[in-house]
């Protein structure tokens, strides 16, 4: 089949389907994604802070989190007095 | 067979042994293909830390030897690409069916500009960072990779087309299919590596049942520069960690998980990665639970001396349970070898030293011969003292840990010897 550069997905979306839990990954991290940044809009966080706000388990707000780092979303922001932990804060 | 698809030499793995030995066999005027399973070469030495006991950047010893593996005019690389079987048909004379996947990147057209990365909006969990981060469907593996064009992740690609309008040069293109092929070469080296042993398969050490229960693979990636985190940090909750254990022989010289062989690299680099930490994390108390210390190579004793003159704390001591307590903080119960009592310890991170396994799919590819394995399932050497590269096929060589575990220097030399007696066996077989 001819097929345009750059325009070639929908040869592979008449061959196969998107998994529902591909899909459902998806809604997931633009859901907390979108949940951590309302929630660092105003004020720097710690993780354990984030996670009572999220209703999240630690380790996975510590996940979502440093992906948005990672994505250019979030940037850290100052350790505690004990050298402990971090706050977050949205990247400007 | 066009010339296109004949080569001198076929190197099953792209590691640092098998780029060794493709690249002495290419300084020597042979031509090469080189079959990576991973997106990049490198294998696993690009992605630790430091290497023990000099304490050299890996990354900096890697870079350059890959960088080089990759622009020589005499080696071919297919990356993300497997061997599906190998015929040997005489002396001089071997076939190999190849299988390369689908990129679905254009790979001579991507400049790495990682737009499309940035527009994809899937996050699935980074296989290269050990799932400690996530990463996009459209993806460069990590920073370092060779070559450092993107890739898609078709399983967990929403097909939304993002990428594919981001891309400024056009190089995305999801027609690509997997290619099969045969090709005639004329040697083989074998530089599968190893693999990691799991510690989901010892339950009691409460690996992934508690987060702060880390493989010390994931702290080479905490301690290097191109880290997942922001800092050396417990993936429970994000606290920076003050007192770390190391349970060494986690999956080896253990008959209860079918391994009974020492790993000969899981010692020095725990102690490589304390003192990391110790650099790191000035305040943190690092404790090594050992059996035995195993520092047998060059520099290694002194190496470990130097680890206790910095304050790393050495228990001989088996560890017999891993409970998580109050705060993610671990409580590790454990037989003091010395005073053959059982004592108690608390620790707020603890590493798991796993081993080294045999990469067992390669006996498989051969299909007219048998490639004969040691009981531990590593390739056999028939003439381990005279030949040590020689396989139980003639013509086919062994480089590196696929025939058992060493560590980086051991693997070089031992890639050394693969292509010296591949070019050998070239020069006795060729007219």
């Amino acid at each position: 089949m001819e097929t345009e550069k750059g325009k070639t997905v929908k040869i592979m979306k008449e061959k196969r389907q998107v998994s529902p839990q591909v899909t459902e990954n998806l809604k997931q991290y633009t859901r907390i994604k979108k949940n951590i940044l309302e929630a660092l809009k105003d004020e720097e966080l710690t993780v354990n802070q984030l996670t009572e706000k999220l209703n999240l388990p630690k380790a996975e707000t510590l996940y979502y989190l440093m992906s948005l780092i990672k994505y250019g979303f979030v940037q850290v922001g100052s350790v505690d007095d004990m050298d402990e932990y971090f706050t977050y804060k949205i990247k400007k | 067979m066009s010339d296109k698809m004949a080569f001198d030499a076929l190197v099953i793995g792209g590691g640092i042994a098998g780029g060794e030995s493709a690249l002495n066999l290419a300084n020597n005027g042979y031509k090469v293909l080189i079959v990576e399973k991973e997106l990049s070469i490198g294998g696993k030495m690009i992605l630790l830390s430091k290497v023990f006991p000099t304490l050299d950047c890996a990354a900096c010893i890697t870079t350059p030897k890959i960088s080089e593996i990759a622009r020589h005019p005499l080696i071919t690389i297919y990356n993300g690409s497997e061997v599906l079987h190998v015929n040997k048909i005489a002396e001089n004379n071997f076939k190999a069916k190849i299988r390369k996947n689908p990129r679905y990147v254009i790979q001579e057209d991507c400049t790495g500009c990682q737009l499309c990365e940035q527009a994809c909006p899937v996050n699935v969990p980074d296989q290269y960072q050990f799932n400690l981060v996530g990463r996009k469907a459209a993806f460069i593996p990590f920073n370092i990779a060779s070559p450092r064009v993107a890739a898609i992740d078709i399983e967990n690609c929403t097909l939304c087309g993002a990428c594919e309008r981001a891309c400024p040069t056009k190089c995305i293109d999801f027609s690509q299919v997997p290619e099969e092929f045969e090709i005639s070469i004329k040697t083989v080296i074998i530089a599968t590596g190893f693999d990691l042993f799991d510690p989901l398969k010892i339950p009691r050490y409460s690996y992934e049942k508690s987060y702060n229960v880390i493989t010390s693979m994931q702290m080479e990636r905490l301690l290097a520069p191109t880290r997942p985190f922001h800092t050396i940090l417990r993936p429970g909750d994000g606290k920076m960690p003050d007192k770390i254990a190391y349970v060494l022989c986690t999956g080896s010289r253990d008959t209860s998980v079918g391994n009974p062989i020492c790993s000969q690299i899981c010692c020095m680099y725990s102690i490589k990665q304390a003192q990391l930490l110790m650099g790191a994390l000035p305040m943190a108390d690092i404790t090594i639970y050992y059996i035995n210390i195993r520092s047998f190579g060059k520099g290694f004793e002194e190496f470990y001396e130097q680890a206790k003159g910095m304050g790393v704390t050495f228990v001989k001591g088996k560890i017999g349970k891993i409970t998580e307590i109050e705060k993610g903080n671990l409580q590790l119960r454990y037989e003091d070898i010395n005073e053959g009592v059982v004592k108690e310890a608390e620790h707020d991170m603890v590493v798991l030293s796993v081993g080294v396994l045999p990469n067992q799919g390669v006996s498989k590819m051969f299909t007219e011969q048998e490639l004969k394995t040691d009981p531990y399932n590593f390739v056999y050497q028939p003439d381990l003292l005279i030949s040590p590269s020689k396989t139980s096929i003639d013509g086919v060589f062994v480089s590196g840990t696929a025939s058992g575990p060493m560590d980086i220097p051991d693997s070089i030399l031992s890639a050394g010897a693969a292509s010296t007696e591949a070019i050998s066996y070239l020069n006795s077989v060729c007219p």
